[in-house]
């Protein structure tokens, strides 16, 4: 019968990798169009940083949309690329976002995130890649995804 | 070492979570087609599994599968028959039947036009996996919920994906539980289960898989865990044996199912563990941290 071993986490070694926040940086806005509509050859702007249509060859090959959501407590970014029609083509997450404790009731903490967008490299212990140990809910994304669907679903042509 | 333009790394909203893919060793194009694929096979396995979505494998057997057999996708065959064999070694302690438990709790939705489901009723070896991967519930009162296996399946399907492609090295990560393959390994760091502020120890995972299970907390409300979102089989009531555990096995399916186990049995897990060649980390309730003597194979505490 396999024994097991019983470790005693030493508290100061917790407290000095202790992760405020976590940041991670996917896609810019450039690379994420690119991704959703291979074949375009233009993205014209139709609600500065925000809306694109997709173009390709004179035809329109779908819109592109920049919006972000508030995860746990911070912002993320991410794009949903609509049909011509009007129908989710994909969701793509381009800049997820994370911090817990007591950081983030104080304004100054917060006030570091305030106008960076997704080109900005915001990265907070960028030694942390992988993070385990809680399931992380997407269902501000969702919610996201059907108020831009509600807002140029219909609207974009 | 490779750097960073060599590896792509997306992410997704799939499974009720957050999905990110890695991959490296490719033209950047096909890495992304890589990804687009791995992507593609998540969502189908989501499609099939769901609890929540109506036209689901899940949901048309919890509707049917109690009057007559019911056919279902090759995938989800596959899931359930790890799921019966888990239930079985476990002497019914890895049980999916416990979604009426769940839907008490309000962790999931009530069907439209089902029956109430006494939660205190519990049936051993409900489920019936008969030829040309059809299935039947033995019991009326029998509703299936694969949240404790399916998210490692998809994992598993995604890496499996990556590497037909050609993918040298990769990563698939769906909200914690993941898996590596190829290439130099990947540093994963595992929060306290209660202070998810606090990071227990990193673990370096190549070429097999990692899962993670707490009991639930939620930030938004406090800071504080809440009771566990597993439900031990035996009392139908949340697992309280440990605050979180950490297994890592060969497959993410089986790293998956077995976190619900250590959940429930504690260091009683010890055996089945052994048995599927999983070593695992435990957190107990009253902060004590326990490894299997094997965790360390790769991996180290508190770095």
């Amino acid at each position: 019968m396999t024994q097991w071993v019983r470790y005693t986490l030493p508290a100061a070694a917790i407290v000095s990798v202790a992760s405020p926040a976590y940041a991670m940086q996917y896609l810019s806005i450039e690379e994420a169009q690119k991704q959703a509509f291979p074949s375009a050859t233009h993205f014209a702007e139709v609600q500065a940083g925000r809306v694109w249509k997709a173009e390709a060859g004179g035809r329109v090959a779908g819109f592109f949309i920049f919006d972000r959501v508030i995860g746990k407590h911070l912002y993320i970014d991410y794009a949903v690329a609509l049909t011509p029609s009007g129908a989710v083509h994909s969701v793509e997450i381009l800049q997820y976002r994370e911090s817990y404790g007591g950081e983030i009731r104080s304004p100054s903490w917060l006030a570091q995130f305030v106008g960076k967008n997704s080109g900005s490299s915001l990265k907070i212990n960028g030694d942390i890649r992988n993070i385990a140990g809680a399931t992380l809910s997407s269902t501000h994304i969702t919610e996201g995804v059907k108020r831009v669907l509600a807002a140029y679903g219909n609207r974009l042509r | 070492m490779a750097t960073a333009s060599d590896k792509v790394r997306r992410a997704r909203p799939l499974l009720g979570t957050f999905v990110e893919i890695e991959v490296a060793g490719m033209v950047k194009a096909e890495m992304n087609a890589a990804i687009d694929a791995a992507f593609e096979v998540v969502a189908s396995v989501h499609r099939l599994m769901s609890f929540h979505e109506p036209d689901s494998d899940v949901s048309r057997l919890n509707r049917e599968a109690w009057i007559r057999p019911v056919s279902v996708h090759a995938w989800t065959f596959e899931v359930l028959q790890a799921a019966v064999k888990m239930h079985r070694r476990s002497n019914g302690m890895f049980d999916i039947s416990v979604a009426p438990a769940l839907q008490a709790m309000g962790l999931l939705p009530q069907m439209n036009d089902d029956v109430p489901i006494d939660t205190k009723t519990r049936s051993f070896d409900a489920i019936e996996l008969l030829e040309g991967q059809r299935v039947r519930f033995r019991q009326a009162n029998v509703r299936i919920d694969l949240g404790g296996i399916a998210k490692g399946f998809a994992v598993d399907r995604a890496v499996e994906v990556l590497r037909g492609l050609g993918a040298a090295s990769g990563l698939v990560n769906a909200g914690g539980d993941l898996a590596a393959f190829g290439g130099e390994p990947q540093t994963v760091h595992i929060r306290h289960p209660r202070d998810p502020r606090r990071l227990i120890c990193s673990v370096e995972v190549t070429d097999e898989a990692l899962a993670s299970t707490a009991r639930r907390f939620d930030p938004f409300q406090s800071a504080d865990t809440a009771s566990s979102a597993i439900i031990d089989p035996g009392s139908r009531k949340p697992a309280s044996a440990v605050d979180g555990t950490t297994v890592r096995a060969p497959c993410c399916m089986i790293a998956d199912a077995l976190t619900k186990i250590v959940m429930i049995a504690g260091t009683e897990a010890a055996e089945l563990l052994e048995h599927y060649n999983a070593s695992a980390l435990l957190i107990s309730t009253d902060d004590d941290v326990q490894i299997t003597p094997d965790w360390h194979h790769a991996g180290y505490l508190a770095a």
